[in-house]
């Protein structure tokens, strides 16, 4: 009864449905045919992870059906085909049939001013990389687990970087691969080459022109590093993703999220890691507690930090192995020094300046809430904009531009409640306010925390421990931050970051039943708050 | 908030103790402690401490702590790293020579933390000033409760209000040769591991020793009765289970029971009800679990059970006895260590803190820990089809996790969203992959609001 009104009211509303995209790696949704579905119950049409929409295009703004589709080429031209823009320019296409099309250069691990490849930094020198290294490094760390559980072994594991480097390559070209099907299966056209902006409605690539009536411009950023003597003997991120061979002693400098992933990573390869960092503590921005549990959990598996310290200069030696110079002293004997200072939007040689399009003095595009630019047929998401700079936020930055300028919805991102993780070893994760944060802009919260040695560590033998906080507003009762380091905190993060985002509060949390045996419950069953800060009580009296 | 108290000194006639607890697992260690919380004088009863449970044997922690859920999940913890092993090659990992499991090793480190917890919950009551005895209770009336001492003494206490929270025990089907089968309590503790085991039962607890068994090296074999196993659950999800047990290497026998077991000099010979033969060296009856209410007299006191000895008792736990009261798996409800500490904090809020509070039975998650895992909350689409008033939405992804795109391992992880399509309200979620049961958690709160 039901399925059969599913059936027919859904059919006429969404002819264009099994062509809707499919938004992850490989992700097959939407038409899958379960084998059960056919027995006892009958067809059952299951839609994608994307509500049923209207599939005719837009009005003046966006896809001309009929009338100014001869003044261009393109409805939307996009510079960049990574998640930004990949997630735009599909979208523009399949689910508001814009004419679309979308320039990337030639793929390389290593990106350079000519060679990048379609899927972006994520796919290729990002997220996917790092993490199946993370997976690669983290197995050390298993195998020791594993005695506690009775698992010895004749000889002790033994890392092979080749054969590592060499499958993380593999997978690459594979997604490589998948993401120009996707682009080719929404109907996006793919031109390969370096685009630059001629003219608010022309980009040429490899000398060709293209018109558009749109461009959008998701070209992300890359790596910078500090101008300081001996700059070329360092590695960023790019190359530390595909080395020829395992650092025996490596030096990282910076405290950021790619600094601590890539010190665990090189660390459970059993490399000697030491991290330098300019500030008092790393993760600078992240909850105070989780920057001092993190650091101290690292140091526990061996990780060396140096606190306080700028670098001034890298030297090599005759031998080959390199010294860092810094403020407060020097260290040799690295077989690599690996900058992870930040990252420039990657904004020169696009003829920016010359269309007018404004920059800030980071070089980050500048844009309106709509991801304008200063240039009314100019727009621009993800890593360029630096806004938030994280895949799920361009995806949901291009999203919306999509939107805006073709489903005739203008569509704002919310930047609320943006979850997001750390994959140090133990891991990160995190939705909404610190409490310095919370502090300052709520006044009253009340914070609960937990710091305590899961199941696994006490069997393991090993130091492993977990920490969890939860901030409430003290007034409402809503939860403003979750934040938690530990064994799967990334996994555990995502589900709270709908309660967070739907303003849930700490009763609502109180009131849901945990899953036992895990460590997820515990963000249920915290009942007495750690700490009540009473900033705004105290002021009053 | 003190008034059950003051009234039973007022009475003039006071009672030992405001509140008794027979039964110092989840739901009764809870009930005690947070009733002693709001200013109850508690004393609770429990038998003394051993891994296997029998009619005098027990333990504080109860079967959650000592033969339930931890000892289990750590089992799960050793029989995956093979798993991990054979996963870690394709990222560059060599283990050159021979990998090595010791099983009793595992068993004494299980043991070991059992026994800590097991003082650990000990030390929990002593803090909160409940008062521990040593002992089998059972009731005299409904206000007096008797505990048989291991010594062989017995003592009465009287108490204002009595809360049973006995849990349950693992049952043996009724075939012949049933006393050679083992239950889930021995399992958790077999001085050798089966190189041939064989499991009855199409529940989580079959599930979960059968990945168990197969991790650590066993030929296992899984028999049930239905097409399925895991009856209840999603049929989407039970079908995607089944193929994973079958993808590590278990055979599964579906729709088929066991019909006799005898003892061989080469292990215990199985016959099932299709006639096939197969020998095992251990063989499992996970086919449920009874409610521990045959040794309490309750019928004598007048508090009522149902048809396989579950005690009834209303939306507050109360019995039909009204000063009796009952949390946990004793009145199967749902079967779920959350779920018996929700029901007794709710009872102790009732009774002693002034509040009466129902359990909210809705939207309570949980978890199989197979491997890979199953994570369920809210409804099952079966379930969503029958009970909601507009049409439903199903999104569902199957994808191959990403650490399976360099490991080279078949198995997806499938995730399902059922949605009501008017309210566009969340009824269930589910997920059957790595981490389910963490990831899982998270949904909950936004499900059950």
């Amino acid at each position: 009864m039901a399925m059969a009104t599913l059936l027919s009211s859904s059919a006429a509303a969404v002819p264009t449905l099994v062509r809707a995209l499919s938004l992850r790696r490989g992700g097959g949704l939407l038409h899958l045919r379960h084998p059960l579905a056919a027995a006892s119950r009958g067809p059952l049409l299951r839609l994608g992870l994307l509500r049923p929409l209207s599939a005719s295009a837009a009005g003046d703004n966006g896809a001309a059906a009929g009338g100014e589709g001869g003044r261009y080429d393109y409805d939307l031209f996009t510079i960049g085909a990574g998640s930004g823009g990949m997630r735009a320019s599909r979208a523009a296409a399949s689910l508001y049939g814009a004419r679309s099309a979308v320039c990337e250069m030639p793929f390389a691990t290593v990106a350079s001013d000519g060679l990048g490849g379609v899927g972006g930094t994520c796919v290729l020198r990002g997220c996917v990389p790092k993490k199946l290294l993370v997976y690669a490094s983290k197995y050390s760390h298993e195998f020791e687990e594993s005695h506690g559980f009775g698992w010895t072994y004749g000889t002790d594991p033994k890392h092979d970087w080749n054969t590592l480097i060499t499958n993380k390559n593999l997978e690459l070209q594979r997604l490589v691969g998948v993401q120009t099907n996707m682009l080719k299966n929404s109907g996006v056209n793919i031109i390969e080459g370096r685009g630059k902006i001629v003219d608010p409605h022309t980009v040429s690539v490899g000398g060709k022109l293209y018109t558009a009536k749109n461009i959008l411009i998701a070209v992300g950023s890359r790596p910078s590093m500090p101008d300081i003597p001996g700059i070329e003997h360092v590695i960023n991120s790019d190359a530390a993703l595909d080395l020829p061979s395992r650092p025996e002693k490596i030096a990282i400098v910076g405290g950021g999220y790619i600094a601590l992933e890539f010190a665990g990573i090189f660390n459970g390869l059993n490399s000697d890691v030491h991290v330098f960092i300019r500030q008092k503590k790393v993760l600078r921005g992240f909850d105070e507690d989780v920057r001092d549990f993190v650091a101290e959990q690292m140091s526990l598996r061996g990780i060396t930090f140096h606190n306080e310290q700028t670098p001034q200069a890298v030297t090599k030696s005759d031998d080959g192995f390199l010294t860092l110079e810094t403020n407060k002293g020097t260290i040799n004997g690295f077989s690599h020094v690996m900058f992870a200072t930040g990252r420039k939007p990657n904004t020169k040689n696009l003829g920016l300046e010359e269309v007018g399009v404004k920059m800030d003095r980071h070089g980050a595009i500048v844009v309106d809430e709509f991801s304008r630019t200063s240039v009314d047929s100019i727009w621009a998401v993800g890593d360029v904009t630096n806004r938030v700079n994280l895949t799920p936020v361009a995806l949901m930055e291009g999203g919306a531009l999509a939107k805006t300028i073709f489903g005739n919805e203008p569509t704002k991102p919310d930047y609320s409640a943006v979850p997001s993780a750390v994959f140090s070893q133990p891991p990160i994760g995190q939705v909404g306010l610190t409490e310095e944060k919370a502090i300052e802009e709520y006044g009253d919260v009340d914070v609960y925390t937990s710091n305590f040695r899961p199941l696994r560590a006490t069997l393991s033998g090993l130091l492993d421990c977990v920490y969890m906080k939860v901030i409430v507003c003290s007034n409402t009762n809503k939860v403003l931050g979750v934040h938690m380091c530990g064994e799967d905190a990334p996994e555990i993060i995502q589900g709270i970051a709908i309660a967070v985002k739907a303003g849930l509060t700490k009763q609502n949390f109180d009131a849901t039943v945990g899953v036992h045996p895990t460590t997820a419950e515990e963000l249920v069953t915290m009942r007495s708050p750690t700490r009540n800060v009473r900033r705004d009580t105290a002021a009053k009296n | 908030m003190l008034k059950d108290e003051d009234m039973a000194v007022a009475d003039g006639g006071s009672y030992d103790y405001g509140l008794f607890v027979i039964g110092a697992g989840s739901g009764g260690v809870r009930g005690s402690r947070t009733s002693a919380s709001f200013g109850a004088k508690v004393a609770i009863c429990e038998l003394p401490f051993h891994p296997i449970s029998s009619d005098w044997q027990g333990g504080h922690g109860g079967t959650c702590v000592i033969r339930g859920c931890v000892p289990k999940k750590i089992l799960v913890y050793g029989t995956s790293f093979p798993g991990e092993f054979e996963d870690s090659k394709n990222f560059g990992w060599d283990i050159n020579g021979d990998i090595n499991f010791n099983w009793k090793k595992l068993l004494e480190n299980k043991t070991q933390e059992i026994v800590r917890l097991n003082r650990v919950y000990q030390r929990i009551l002593g803090n909160s000033g409940v008062t521990m005895i040593e002992g089998a209770g059972c009731l005299v009336d409904s206000h007096t409760v008797e505990v048989a001492k291991p010594d062989g003494s017995k003592q009465r206490y009287t108490a204002k209000h009595i809360l049973i929270a006995t849990g349950s025990r693992a049952q043996r089907v009724n075939i012949p040769g049933k006393e050679l089968a083992i239950t889930s309590d021995e399992a958790l503790s077999l001085e050798e591991l089966p190189k041939h085991a064989i499991i009855l039962g199409g529940g989580y607890i079959a599930v979960e020793f059968a990945s168990i068994w197969k991790g650590m090296g066993a030929e296992v074999y899984l028999f049930y009765r239905k097409e399925l196993p895991l009856r209840g659950f999603d049929d989407e999800m039970r079908a995607v289970v089944a193929s994973n047990l079958q993808g590590r290497g278990i055979r599964l026998h579906p729709g088929t029971n066991l019909s006799d077991l005898s003892k061989t000099s080469d292990g215990i010979k199985v016959v099932t009800d299709k006639g096939e033969e197969l020998i095992a060296d251990v063989v499992l009856f996970a086919t449920g679990r009874t409610p521990n209410s045959q040794r309490l007299n309750l019928e004598a006191v007048g508090v009522d059970v149902d048809q396989i000895g579950a005690i009834k008792v209303d939306e507050y736990s109360c019995t039909s006895v009204p000063n009796i009261w009952a949390v946990g798996y004793v009145t199967n409800r749902i079967n779920l260590t959350p779920v018996a500490l929700m029901e007794a904090t709710c009872f102790s809020k009732t009774v002693f803190g002034g509040q009466p509070t129902k359990p909210d039975y809705r939207d309570v998650p949980c978890a199989v820990f197979s491997i890979p895992p199953l994570s369920v909350v809210g409804l099952s689409e079966q379930q969503a089809l029958e009970e909601a008033k507009s049409d439903v939405l199903v999104y569902t992804s199957s994808f191959n996790p990403m650490k399976n795109s360099i490991s080279k391992r078949q198995e997806k992880t499938i995730m399902k969203l059922v949605v009501d399509s008017e309210t566009d309200r969340v009824l269930g979620a589910s997920m059957c992959g790595p981490d389910a049961p963490e990831i899982n958690p998270g949904w909950n709160s936004p499900v059950c609001c």
